[in-house]
């Protein structure tokens, strides 16, 4: 596998089974993240980022169903990998924070006894003693007093429960973390707060970076990369600085449109008409047909291509590449 | 929106049983203990033709064992047990279904009022819930009905007044959830009375899960009955499963049919209302039977 | 700690007013029942002229119902159950007696209970639909529908009276004199059956509560965390999905414990045993009123005390239970 980027998705497709029906989260999902990059997934709920993040994690539930071309991550190819190889891979080089931190912990252990399990998961033979030690260093880093170790994860408020499940993930030193939407239920302080020591901690430790967030916003302000996601499919992938400030793709404009913080000069915030698209059904033209308001008669019907410009990628018949 | 479909869905009776069936059918478990209680209630209604003999008959000779005349044996006093157990499907039967059907309608009325009006009501109406919840309801039916009598009537009356507390829970919260849903808000505002609204909205939506409750209670109630006539408090003039355990059992260690089978026939009567009740919760939570298929899956 | 104190306190403080519920409902039974309430309580078929008359003032019978409700409030909860006439002895002394033997059953069964129902719903959530989930799921029906009294003469019938291993009744060996250890040896060989019937009646509710909770545990976020965290599948079952799964059988175990003593009361009568179930018998027969309600008071304050005490277990196990 020479010449492969660290992580390569290729062809990812996602689908969760449901009585009659299967919901296609994730489509045709194809993108590359080189080592040290901080990728920010942006998309509205439902868009399937969750969905994509669990997939790379090998976590899907039973009803999901994953298929790929390439599903690769630091030279392993991590589709073939069986469960004993996943459970060595993940923590270990690969980490996540979900979404939902109040309930990520089990109400009925004290952090202490869940994170020296995590340790021990990878590295038996390390003492609680030690175990103790290094695990105050690592919530010193992120602003938590030793003594929550102690505590119950329902004693914590949100922000504190974040923070310790960013800790968590950190345990094994992984080359890569995938942060699944960690500050929205946060206040706006705590969310800066916590977005600045995610900034930090991961350039302390050299992370590859996958922040999950439907805030455009923060992916300014925390990422080099951005993959803009829509009813599962990616629409525009590319630096920052070119996506936010010369999008392409008019979901992608009207985003950024609709972000208080990014739009240029004094227009008027813009919500996006309409909602997401049944994800039952396969789409037949362009996924953003209904709500395009700069649509073709040709985006109906037939699927827009992926036009790559340098390492500008956009999938949009507006734009010719 | 809301108020609309939901005004729809009280309409749509007709349609709703439909549904109600095709849900059901979903349960194996209910199906089955529907059938079952299917051939039990003919065997009730038709009991003077399927029974061989007359079940109070001390003509055949004593405690034969199962043979083709007689295929259940007979008992310590020559009586046919299969007659005697057809006969006594009736007595349980009816017990299950006046004793619950009772419980459900007294937690209906009870739980809605106090739910639907609150206050300080609601909360003494809780309380004395909550005791009779923990307490089990059996020893007090012995009590009244060692002392105010054992005919069938009185029997099936008690298990019904210290039943009831367990629908009444389940239909409060059904009516505390119901009564701030929009539809119950616009029907109180466009003046329908308080009457009016807890018979035509809040209990026919609300009446499910009583309904589920309902069909296990009636396999308690046959359990109760049971446990009564095999302590001799049973309706005196009747002939009962529980009866007939209780009289058999002196002789059991020789004439092990005279006890078995009235056991099985107990079994399978609570066995098929637990089934029911499982079909009953599938139709009515469609949501809980994708669940518990994922849970055998 | 101080939370969990207090915490105990409020529990205990609630359940008072359900003990006075069931005086309540006891002294409701005694005014309401055919016969004058004087010669209820004396415990006698024809109490002399005197006798009435002293019980009158005892009690406070010829004082208006009100203030004889107090008076049979602070008499129960000193003890006072008065007479039963068949045994001519207090109703508290007769139950004093007999309350260990159905406590031993009721409580050995109930934890056997307990332990095997979760283990065998641990066991039977490995084999998801396989033949070993059905078996256990129909039995568990089955055995929930079952009589006690009937599983009970079932039992007998095969390992007494056929295979002749165990006893059929009693709760020692009466024609042997056995001391320390071979007497505890005799008493736990006449234990087994009724045990075992009382065991069998109550698994079900604990293998089903377990079981659909093992289900719903599962899919609980942390145990996607610990997944993700790369712990053993093991590990992850028997620590974090058994301990947050068994948090609902404990909470049932007190309400389990009044069916359970149900069930023993009838199970002792079939086995001998020399507990209350006996004496309920004797009560119901010779319809001695004061003795069958001393009972039910008794029983009652029993399950008070056993769902209090399984309340504040439950509070060690989960600690978000002592802040609410
Ligand atoms: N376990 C599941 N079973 C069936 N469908 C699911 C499941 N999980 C997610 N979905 C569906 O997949 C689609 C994508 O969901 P996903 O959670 O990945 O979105 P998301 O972009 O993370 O949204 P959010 O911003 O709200 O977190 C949604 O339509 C959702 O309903
Ligand atoms: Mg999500």
């Amino acid at each position: 596998m020479l010449n492969m980027p660290f992580m390569r998705l290729k062809k990812v497709d996602i689908s969760y089974k449901l009585e009659n029906a299967s919901v296609k989260a994730v489509r045709s999902f194809s993108c590359d993240i080189e080592k040290g990059d901080i990728v920010g997934i942006v998309g509205e709920s439902g868009s399937g980022k969750s969905t994509l993040a669990l997939g790379i994690m090998r976590l899907l539930p039973p009803n999901a169903l994953l298929s790929a071309e390439i599903m690769s991550f630091d030279g392993k190819n991590i589709l073939n990998l069986n469960q004993d190889e996943l459970r060595r891979i993940r923590w270990k080089e690969i980490s996540i924070v979900f979404q939902k931190a109040m309930n990520a912990l089990s109400p009925v252990h004290k952090i202490f006894t869940q994170m020296y399990d995590v340790i021990t998961a990878h590295s038996s033979d390390i003492p609680k003693g030690r175990a103790y030690k290094m695990l105050t260093e690592l919530f010193g880093k992120i602003n938590l007093p030793s003594k929550v170790l102690n505590m119950y994860p329902h004693e914590l408020s949100g922000g504190m429960m974040q923070r310790v499940m960013i800790a968590m993930s950190l345990i094994h030193n992984p080359k890569m973390i995938i942060f699944d939407e960690v500050t929205t239920a946060l206040d706006v302080i705590t969310q800066g707060q916590l977005l600045d020591e995610i900034k930090r901690l991961v350039k302390e430790f050299g992370l590859t970076a996958i922040i999950i967030t439907h805030d455009i916003g923060v992916v300014n302000e925390v990422c080099n990369k951005v993959a803009v996601m829509y009813a599962g499919e990616l629409l525009e992938y590319g630096r920052v600085k070119d996506v936010i400030f010369s999008p392409l793709h008019p979901y992608t404009k009207a985003l950024v449109k609709s972000h208080p913080d990014l739009r240029i000069g004094n227009e008027l915030i813009k919500g996006i008409p309409g909602s997401l698209p049944d994800l039952t059904y396969p789409s037949k033209g362009c996924i953003f047909y209904p709500r395009c308001d700069v649509r073709l008669d040709l985006c109906k019907d037939v699927k827009p291509k992926i036009s790559v410009l340098g390492d500008h990628i956009v999938k949009c018949h507006r734009i010719q590449g | 929106m809301e108020v609309q479909t939901e005004v729809i869905v009280t309409r749509r009776k007709g349609k709703n049983i439909i549904k109600f069936w095709h849900n059901y059918r979903q349960s194996l478990y209910g199906l089955i203990g529907f059938v079952i209680l299917l051939l039990f209630i003919v065997v009730a209604v038709f009991a003077p033709i399927i029974s061989p003999y007359d079940p109070h008959a001390m003509k055949g000779e004593v405690l034969l064992s199962p043979s083709i005349s007689h295929p259940m044996g007979t008992d310590h006093l020559g009586r046919d047990v299969f007659s005697r157990i057809v006969y006594g499907t009736r007595v349980s039967l009816s017990v299950g279904f006046i004793a619950a059907g009772l419980s459900a309608i007294i937690g209906i009325f009870i739980g809605s009022f106090s739910g639907y009006y609150g206050g300080i009501v609601d909360e003494i109406v809780d309380k004395i819930v909550d005791t009779f919840l923990m307490i089990p309801a059996f020893f007090l039916i012995l009590i009244i009905v060692a002392i105010f009598g054992n005919s069938i009537f009185y029997i099936m009356l008690v298990i019904g007044l210290t039943t009831w507390p367990q629908n009444a829970r389940l239909m409060r919260a059904q009516a505390l959830s119901l009564r701030e849903r929009t539809f119950i808000m616009v029907a109180r505002a466009t003046g329908e009375s308080s009457i009016r609204i807890l018979f035509t909205h809040i209990i026919p939506n609300g009446v499910y899960p009583v309904l589920a409750n309902t069909a296990l209670q009636m396999g308690g109630a046959i359990l109760t009955e049971a446990a009564l006539s095999f302590l001799g408090l049973g309706d005196p003039n009747l002939v009962s499963w529980g009866k007939m355990i209780y009289q058999a059992r002196p002789y059991m260690t020789f004439a092990w049919w005279t006890v078995v089978f009235p056991g099985i026939f107990i079994v399978l009567a609570v066995v098929s209302f637990s089934f029911i009740g499982d079909g009953l919760q599938y139709a009515f939570n469609p949501k809980l039977s994708v669940k518990q298929k994922e849970v055998s899956a | 700690m101080s939370g969990f104190i207090r915490f105990i306190i409020r529990r205990t403080i609630s359940i008072v007013p359900m003990v006075l519920l069931i005086v309540l409902i006891n002294f409701f039974i005694i005014h309401l029942a055919p016969g004058n309430p004087a010669q209820i309580i004396s415990g006698l078929e024809q109490p002399s002229r005197e006798v009435i008359k002293a019980l009158e003032h005892r009690y406070g019978l010829d004082k208006p119902l009100v203030v004889q409700l107090g008076i049979y409030f602070k008499n129960a909860l000193k003890g006072d159950l008065g007479y039963s006439y068949i045994y001519s002895e207090p109703v508290i002394d007769l139950i004093k007696e007999r309350i260990g033997a159905t406590l031993l059953l009721t409580l050995t069964s109930a934890i056997l209970a307990f332990v095997s129902g979760t283990f065998l719903a641990a066991w039977s959530s490995r084999y998801k639909k396989g033949i070993l989930d059905s078996i256990l799921s129909i039995l568990s029906y089955v055995l929930y529908a079952m009589p006690s009294f009937w599983l009970a003469l079932i039992l007998i019938l095969i390992f007494s009276s056929n295979l002749r291993w165990f006893p059929t009744a009693g709760m020692f060996n009466v024609r042997l004199s056995l001391h320390g250890f071979a007497r505890f040896g005799d008493i736990l060989y006449h234990l087994f059956l009724p045990v075992l019937t009382l065991t069998l009646i109550q698994i079900p509710v604990y293998f089903r509560v377990t079981r659909s909770s093992i289900f719903q545990v599962s899919r609980d976020e942390y145990i996607l965390t610990m997944t993700a965290a790369g712990l053993e599948r093991k590990k992850i079952f028997n620590k974090y999905v058994l301990k947050n799964a068994i948090l609902p059988s404990v909470t049932i175990f007190g309400l389990t414990l009044g069916y359970a003593i149900t069930g023993a009361a009838l199970v002792e009568i079939v086995f001998a045993w020399p507990g209350m179930g006996r004496l309920m018998l004797d009560a119901v027969f010779k319809r001695d009123y004061n003795l069958l309600l001393g009972i039910y008071f008794v029983l009652a304050v029993c399950i008070c005390i056993a769902i209090l005490l399984t309340d504040i277990f439950y509070a060690i196990l989960d600690p978000r239970i002592r802040y609410k």
